[in-house]
């Protein structure tokens, strides 16, 4: 199963990712998730980046929280809420928020 | 086009969870999507009609009135929403109130959907 994973949150759900197995799977940052793709802690990037190349950040929550799209890894795609839809609809077949 | 189906559990004042689905709703709804929303739990409160917008207190009528004018059909858990105080005729016009089956009828009938939990 295609399952995009929707992380809201920066520090409470990467153990939950873990034990989640899906044929493909998508990490898609919002609000406060975004700063995965941002934040290093100890010059280590967040340990998100390496579970899946399907890496979206949503572009409205980057620019609330004062960052630009060069400011992001670069394994992260940048999407506003209409290219998020697309992912949606076109990219997973399911999505689940945690 | 396609159908996404939103449950969203979150309040509107204390979580940006709630603001995101308004969006979200929106942008697939410009997008051609047919959209349905359900609330319950704390997102309930949001469909009182006429509550006052403090500074930094938001209210939701204004964003679910152009929601609904966008096509999205938004439901509120009938038992969530009286158990908060509010009676139906004080609701938003065009928010309908439901039971769970409502949304059980939905999350079938789609092909996406998406289940933001609560606080």
């Amino acid at each position: 199963m295609n399952l995009g994973i929707f992380v809201s949150d920066y520090k409470l759900c990467v153990d939950t990712l873990d034990r989640i197995k899906a044929d493909k799977l998508g990490i898609i940052l919002v609000l406060n998730g975004v700063y995965h793709a941002v934040l290093k802690e100890d010059g280590k990037v967040s340990e998100l980046l390496s579970k899946t190349p399907n890496l979206y950040a949503l572009s409205e929550d980057l620019a609330t929280r004062g960052f630009s799209p060069d400011q992001v890894d670069s394994r992260v795609k940048v999407v506003d809420y209409s290219g998020l839809v697309d992912v949606i609809f076109n990219d997973f077949e399911k999505v689940a928020w945690i | 086009m396609g159908k996404l189906a939103l449950g969203v559990y979150p309040g509107l004042v204390g979580s940006a969870c709630y603001d995101f689905s308004l969006k979200l709703a929106a942008a697939a709804a410009d997008k051609g999507h047919k959209v349905s929303i359900w609330y319950s739990g704390n997102a309930t409160g949001s469909v009182k009609a006429h509550q006052k917008h403090l500074k930094d207190y938001s209210t939701a009528e204004k964003y679910l009135t152009a929601l609904l004018e966008k096509g999205v059909e938004i439901c509120t858990c009938e038992a969530c929403t009286i158990a908060r105080g509010i009676q139906k005729p004080e609701g938003i016009p065009g928010v309908q109130w439901n039971s769970m089956h409502w949304y059980l009828a939905a999350i079938h009938s789609a092909d996406r959907v998406l289940h933001i939990g609560g606080e």
